[in-house]
């Protein structure tokens, strides 16, 4: 199947859901995971296709919810505005960070513990800027986004229905945005960065120029997601910049599988899905939560999508 | 302002010598297995609860339930050794995500088991010592003392006894020690389960000076990495400097600027160090 | 002069790999590089395509100085250099690795514009001209068979000729190559040397560093000779290798 045909077909069932489901518990999961979707899908646009670990991309989440809410408080800004800047300002951020990271050549591992160190550096920040951010005990959202409808004019966006589409739209996006990156030419050169920056190099490509826009536009994308989960959520709290986050973003990725950009999704949903079905304790959720990650690994390092469609190919070759 | 200082990079010492026994650990980890365990904090924090549930609950003299602690701790390194790391052997990334899995398995674990109320340990050796005019309790200079013993002597092991040359030769090449006769399986997992005792160790005796909760493993592992990075993963001795450094940085960082920072100060100076001098500042020779 | 070296020194530590180089290239011409094992022509080669830097001494690329810079910008100058061991995208296909090493001929062609080519949808994410040069260049360098394979199943002389293939696909006005014979077997040889003739024949410098004597005397019209980092002999092949200087180098380390 065509990648368009695809697309058109999960747009229609994504679109159509809403008329044969009716529980709100459904929806509201979706919703989580269409938001989670996009944060995991433009870490893969980091991490599973350019090869570089970040983990920073909570933080940027994170901060994002942050400015967002405190622009449209201190400046009056309406939602859309105060995402827009705190978007801006993510980017800015992650542009500053990268630089410092790539200009300085850091291999894999070392990567991972510098983006690690800023991480912190920024969750000690909001976890201490009490005056500002209210620092451990979280700020809690009154305002909601506002959206203008054709027949319906200005609608707040409060209901379960009218944030399964917005964030479907988000996550639709979000996947056409990086799938064209993946596709192009630039994407080519993600690709050569991951599986030998040297080789890419020497053939001419600006290794330092493509990981910083890998980790912009990936760290973009996280920001306008923070600011929408926020919101929906209706709280911010410091654990949005946490490790634990970071790690949660990581869980999803090996999931669902790096091999296809939009692979993530799955481990989103799986991930969302599975404590409100199971019901577990927080502690149990943890111990769970590090079973599937480590047996991914060891298991499934192709992750749900990659498994599956390596299986399907096996059989098409064997019939 | 001058005893405060002092009673700062003392104290800042003491602290080193705990992120460097975990320091230790990971660069011993590092240089033969290939992977950086991060669940070596969780192991710390696992140590401490054993040691603190045989000596306060069952009532064990203090050293036996050290000993326990070690020997719990060595127990699940080495399971941990073959379920999980023999197959993430050189593989930073895959290693890493591992033992953050395992992190999450054993924090969780402790959650259900002993809940998140901070448990404290009996005072095992009150009193304190006076040292150029600061007080110093008695117990922090014996766990100092210690664990400064434990890790001299690793250095010492390593560099004089065979298994210990054995180890740094197959770091610093893996077919030459191969090729002269080192069983290198029985290596990988050998350093595996002494990191964990080690870290175990460590955390038997923070157990009697600190509270515990199951999260402390996840800040420690952090300072412990730093504190390898800064020294450079690869010197032994390195990770006890790099200890002190770390410790005596945040300590004495904590009285120019606000304390709730403390722990940036160690990770404003490791990126510093890691962007300027990546190979550590003992970094050992090739 | 189209490649002017002059005085280029490397020294890692206490050793000195590269002792005061110096040599021109001409346009049109092929230069062969000779030497015994560490005799510091790898290293040669490295720091004039930018993944080393040099101690001292310079290197002047069409009258402006390119030592020092990063590859990717001495790459983009028409200053191209292959591997000596392959270096490959192991997961890749032979098509793609040559699609991968249109980069920049992509940039040239678009410019800044190429970043427009994101938004395009459809088919066009790829330039045909890219697609079309790859098929010629596969052509070339006999690797049409293999167009699909995935680089891990190459063989070691398709790996090297990828190599080749890879620095083509950059437009290259000098290119270097390291060691480009070692390993091949005699027919894929000769392959190598009627592809690197044509090559020159339609515009393209080659810098040549090789051990097989007699390949590089067959190819070169001018050859220098390396002996524990310093140029020794300079002249046409045949010259450099009657010089006592050289036979000395190759054979006699053993005599005082």
């Amino acid at each position: 199947m065509r990648p368009v045909s695809k697309a058109v077909v999960a747009s229609a069932m994504v679109i159509a859901l809403p008329l044969v489901v009716h529980s709100d518990f459904l929806l509201t999961i979706l919703i989580f995971s269409f938001l989670l979707g996009m944060l995991a899908v433009s870490f893969n646009l980091i991490f599973g296709f350019t090869g570089q670990l970040s983990m920073f991309h909570a933080a940027a989440f994170g901060i994002s919810a942050y400015a967002t809410h405190l622009s449209m408080k201190y400046w009056a800004l309406t939602f859309w505005e105060g995402m827009l800047f705190a978007a801006a300002l993510v980017t800015i951020i992650s542009v500053g960070v990268g630089a410092i990271c790539f200009r300085f050549k850091l291999k894999e591992f070392y990567f991972a513990v510098v983006t690690l160190a800023f991480s912190e550096m920024a969750r000690l920040i909001v976890l201490n800027w009490n005056d500002v951010t209210n620092g451990s005990l979280g700020i809690n959202l009154q305002d909601k986004p506002t959206l203008w409808i054709p027949f319906q004019g200005l609608i707040k966006v409060d209901d379960t229905l009218t944030w399964y589409y917005l964030s479907s739209v988000g996550l639709g996006l979000t996947i056409l945005v990086c799938w064209r990156i993946v596709h192009s030419w630039m994407g080519r050169c993600f690709a050569a960065i991951r599986l030998n920056d040297e080789l890419g190099d020497a053939l001419g490509i600006n290794v330092f120029r493509y990981k910083l826009a890998a980790f912009a536009t990936g760290n973009f994308i996280a920001a306008v997601t923070g600011s929408l989960y926020s919101f929906y959520l209706g709280f911010i709290e410091p654990g949005f910049l946490s490790i634990d986050q970071s790690l949660a973003i990581i869980a999803m990725v090996l999931l669902g599988g790096r091999s296809v950009i939009a692979a993530p999704v799955v481990g989103a949903f799986v991930l969302t899905a599975l404590p409100h079905f199971i019901h577990f304790s927080a502690e149990v959720r943890a111990i769970v939560y590090g079973s599937i990650l480590i047996l991914t690994i060891l298991l499934m390092p192709r992750g749900i999508v990659g498994t599956l469609t390596s299986r399907l190919r096996g059989a098409r070759n064997a019939a | 302002m001058g005893q405060l200082i002092l009673g700062q990079l003392l104290n800042g010492a003491i602290v080193g010598t705990l992120y460097g026994i975990l320091a230790l650990g990971v660069t011993l980890t590092f240089g033969i297995t290939g992977i950086v365990n991060f669940a070596l904090g969780a192991f710390m924090m696992l140590g401490a609860y054993i040691a603190w549930y045989l000596a306060d609950g069952i009532g064990m003299p203090y050293v036996f339930a050290v000993l326990g602690a070690v020997l719990v701790t060595a127990i699940g390194g080495f399971i941990a050794d073959q379920a999980l790391f023999r197959f993430t052997r050189n593989n930073l990334v895959n290693g890493l995500l591992v033992s953050i899995g395992l992190i999450a398995i054993m924090e969780g674990g402790a959650l259900l088991i002993w809940t998140s109320t901070p448990k404290d340990m009996h005072y095992v050796l009150p009193g304190v010592l006076h040292i150029f005019g600061i007080v110093v309790p008695k117990m922090k200079l014996a766990v100092f003392a210690l664990l400064l013993a434990v890790i001299l002597a690793t250095y010492a092991a390593l560099t004089r006894t065979w298994i210990g040359r054995a180890a740094y030769a197959y770091a610093q090449n893996p077919e030459a020690a191969r090729l002269m006769g080192v069983n290198t399986g029985r290596l990988q997992t050998g350093v595996v389960v002494y990191s964990t005792a080690l870290a175990g160790f460590g955390g038997a005796l923070y157990a009697s000076l600190y509270s515990l909760e199951p999260t402390m493993g996840s800040l420690y592992i952090l300072k412990a990495i730093e504190a390898a990075i800064l020294a450079g993963i690869g010197s032994v001795l390195g990770s006890l400097f790099g200890g002190a450094i770390l410790g005596v940085t945040e300590g004495t960082g904590s009285i120019f600027l606000p304390s709730a920072f403390r722990d940036a100060y160690g990770l404003i100076f490791l990126v510093a160090i890691l962007l300027f001098k990546p190979a550590g500042l003992f970094a050992s020779r090739k | 002069m189209l490649l002017d070296v002059s005085g280029l020194t490397k020294r890692f530590g206490g050793l000195t790999a590269v002792s005061d180089v110096s040599f021109g290239i001409g346009k049109g011409e092929i230069v062969g590089v000779i030497g015994p094992n560490g005799s510091g022509k790898t290293t040669l080669l490295s720091l004039i395509a930018g993944s080393i830097a040099p101690s001292s001494g310079t290197v002047a690329w069409r009258s402006s100085e390119i030592q020092g810079r990063r590859p990717h910008e001495i790459a983009a100058a028409g200053v191209v250099k292959t591997f000596q061991n392959p270096q490959l995208f192991m997961e890749l296909t032979v098509f793609e690795h040559l699609l991968i090493a249109g980069h920049l001929m992509l940039k040239r062609a678009l410019g800044w514009r190429r970043i427009s080519t994101l938004l395009r949808t459809g088919s066009g994410n790829r330039d045909s001209a890219l697609d079309v040069r790859a098929a010629d260049i596969m052509r070339l360098c006999r690797l049409e068979a293999s167009c699909d394979q995935r680089a891990a199943g190459l063989s070691y002389g398709e790996e090297k000729m990828l190599g080749v293939a890879m620095a083509m696909m950059c437009e290259p006005e000098l290119l270097l190559l390291d060691e480009p014979a070692t390993g091949l077997g005699q027919a894929e040889i000769t392959s190598l040397e009627a592809v690197l003739r044509d090559l020159r024949d339609h515009g393209t410098t080659l810098c040549v560093i090789d051990h097989k004597v007699g390949f590089l005397g067959r190819l070169a019209d001018r050859a220098i000779s390396l002996h524990h980092g310093a140029k020794i002999a300079e002249g046409t092949p045949a010259e450099v290798l009657r010089d006592p200087k050289v036979i000395a180098a190759y054979l006699g380390r053993h005599r005082a």
